[in-house]
């Protein structure tokens, strides 16, 4: 072999080693990163919102924005049926990825991207109520089917319910009871479960429940009266009540069978008090404004409801999840003009 | 193979040196490690044998011979400097045909249980989409080193999204899974996935699979009814995993099954080398049976010297008779 040959040779073997040399510095150098966390938030963030600081308006959180807030959206790009498209392709890393998930286009983008975020902002007027009254919706669907099923001597049923009001709940609200001065109810609570867990015969138990019961109407009521009885407002509570209600209905039949009672039960929960409770205290206001849509939601509900026939599950289920789907579709449907009309 | 886009031109600099006939000694430095050297030095590639693509997934988002090798390396982006590794995590339910006379609702992640095994490297930025259309509130809690805000213990309702985002740190072998009490219920049912950090200076390259045991509670009594690798029950003895002999096999392993405080990972006819947690570059030590807590996890390295059939399963045989048992297929090196 050449003696050329084997100069290049070694001359590319330093050429490598160099390489690697500088590639292990670049990997050893330390991570600027570590300590980054709360600070590059904030610095991202703001960077992102300077552009906006004219128009001071609260961004939309294309993540988590309820359908009357994208609505905004809609109209500003006139696309019909946009606001549903955002939420069918949730979740977004970026606002960006309203682009790559194609639901808008780059100069649709353009237009709207000063008015959206990612970033977890904090939730204010009417969607902040929404929100804190269907997490409260929730909390008294599981008392109602926990009720249920201790009137029915079934504590062991009962108690996942008595649990799910606070390992699901309790603790997103927290803050919110303190900022609208409800007294913190979570040891009534936690009571409640211990006492039907441990001694489910105890005499304690109703009046430890009905305490509960009451803290929890305390919370709803830290909310004005009128607002809970507008048909605007009342109307988007009953709609994520039943949304969720769908979600676990669909999570508890498998193969024709109920096979989870516990999500059927969470259901049949969420969907009365939607009816019996929401529903019903805004009703006349909603058949006043819009006659056949409240024709149509009340017997939408009273089809839906055939699906608990009791708060014992039945082995085969009544209606299939995609017919609980259709329903909870058609109350959403007459709720847009319901809505539109009251809130005008 | 980790970050082929970002490190091929390394490897391609390592082929080059083995050409040159110095490789095995340049690059064990690299590695800082023997394995390095035992991989080079036996001068060959990596191989990964071809897996059948027409085995039934039983109702799993991915079937279970793809995803003992399926990583989601996340969309990367580079802000201001550092790399972004976005990640899209939907929490839904789907059915899983867990035998034949059992069918089972799960609580998952994208789809499958467990959920896409995530990856990102030492000091990268991960920022997590989390949407969660499971009915229940459902969460991502990171096992990692994070902020408390990102967590994962503060409930995301239905229909709501949430963004985790983090640094990758430290390196090693991870999880992620729902922490909505009763966790045992959230993670039982399926909400639960493997994270894996890798170090800066990466690991030797090796056929690296993901194996995790997990087990169902098919009627609520707070106890295990069926157990699995990868999902579903006895899926990898009924379909057996390709290996070829005497390739390094990297395997990051980990237990979430509730209920059992413990089991001991066991391989049949070989002994593996043990890094903690996957916190080491240079294995602790050597065993045949490693004995792993709820959530416990290490990266387990071995080669079959021989062709073959071989079992794996926890040494609570109980529990590898319900389900957590496989085989890997050691196909002929010449082959």
């Amino acid at each position: 072999m050449g003696i050329l040959r084997r100069l290049v040779r070694y001359m590319f073997l330093a050429v490598s080693i160099v390489g690697l040399i500088l590639s292990i510095k670049a990997c050893s150098s330390p991570p600027a990163t570590q300590t980054s966390s709360p600070a590059a938030q904030s610095e991202m963030s703001s960077s992102s919102s300077t552009t906006d600081a004219a128009s001071n308006k609260p961004k939309i959180n294309i993540n988590s924005a309820i359908l009357s807030e994208l609505d905004k959206l809609e109209a500003a790009l006139g696309v019909p049926a946009l606001s549903h498209k955002i939420q069918a392709s949730r979740p977004y890393g970026s606002t960006e990825d309203l682009v790559s998930k194609k639901v808008v286009t780059q100069e649709q983008f353009d237009q709207i991207k000063n008015q959206i975020t990612t970033e977890e902002i904090i939730l204010t007027g009417e969607a902040k109520d929404v929100d804190y009254m269907t997490k409260l919706g929730l909390m008294k669907g599981h008392m109602l089917v926990a009720g249920e099923l201790l009137d029915l001597s079934k504590p062991d049923q009962a108690e996942p319910h008595l649990g799910h009001p606070v390992e699901e709940i309790y603790v997103d609200l927290e803050e919110q009871f303190k900022e609208r001065n409800v007294p913190d109810f979570k040891d009534i609570l936690t009571q409640v479960q211990d006492l039907v867990k441990s001694k489910p015969n105890d005499v304690q138990v109703k009046p430890k429940f009905d305490e509960a019961m009451d803290a929890i109407n305390k919370a709803i009521a830290a909310l004005p009266d009128n607002q809970r009885q507008s048909a605007n407002f009342a109307l988007q509570v009953i709609n994520g009540l039943l949304e969720t209600a769908t979600a676990e209905y669909t999570a508890a039949i498998a193969d024709g069978k109920v096979r989870e009672i516990i999500e059927y039960q969470d259901s049949r929960g969420f969907v009365a008090y939607a009816q019996d409770t929401i529903f019903k205290s805004i009703e006349a206001k909603v058949k006043q404004a819009d006659p056949k849509a409240s024709q149509q939601i009340t017997t939408a509900f009273a089809e839906l409801r055939k699906a608990w026939p009791e708060a014992i599950a039945p082995e085969t289920p009544v209606l299939t999840a995609d017919e609980v789907a259709a329903k909870v579709k058609v109350i959403e449907q007459m709720s847009a003009p319901v809505m539109s009309a009251s809130a005008s | 193979m980790p970050y082929p886009q970002e490190i091929g031109e390394k490897l391609w600099n390592r082929r080059k040196l083995l050409q040159l006939g110095l490789g095995g000694v340049a690059t064990a430095g690299i590695a800082g490690g023997y394995q390095w050297f035992r991989q080079r030095s036996s001068g060959q590639p990596v191989r990964v044998p071809l897996v059948p693509t027409d085995t039934p997934a039983y109702g799993n988002g991915i079937n279970p011979l793809k995803m003992v090798r399926d990583f989601d390396y996340g969309k990367v982006k580079q802000e201001n400097g550092r790399t972004i590794r976005e990640f899209q995590i939907i929490a839904s339910t789907t059915t899983l045909q867990l035998n034949s006379a059992v069918s089972y609702i799960t609580w998952n992640y994208n789809g499958r249980v467990p959920g896409p095994t995530l990856r990102a490297r030492e000091g990268d930025r991960v920022r997590v989409s989390f949407l969660n259309q499971g009915g229940h509130a459902h969460t991502m809690h990171f096992h990692g080193i994070h902020p408390t805000a990102v967590d994962g213990v503060r409930p995301v309702s239905n229909g709501k999204a949430f963004i985790y985002e983090f640094d990758a740190v430290p390196y090693g072998v991870h999880l992620y899974h729902c922490h909505i009490a009763p966790v045992t219920r959230h993670i039982s049912k399926g909400l639960h996935g493997m994270f894996i950090v890798d170090p800066k200076e990466g690991r030797s390259p090796a056929d690296e699979i993901v194996l995790v045991m997990d087990a169902y509670d098919t009627n609520d009594d707070n106890r295990n009814e069926l157990y699995a690798f990868n999902g579903l029950p006895n899926y990898y003895k009924r379909y057996p995993i390709p290996i070829y002999q005497n390739q390094l096999v990297r395997l990051y392993l980990l237990n979430v099954v509730e209920f059992d405080a413990a089991l001991t990972f066991h391989t049949h006819a070989n002994f593996f080398r043990v890094y903690p947690t996957g916190m080491t570059l240079k294995p602790s030590y050597e065993t045949d049976v490693i004995t792993m807590g709820t959530a416990e996890r290490h990266i387990l390295e071995f080669a079959y010297p021989y062709p073959g059939k071989y079992m794996f399963h926890p040494h609570q045989d109980a529990i590898a008779e319900a389900g957590c048992m496989g085989l890997f297929d050691v196909i002929p090196q010449n082959s």
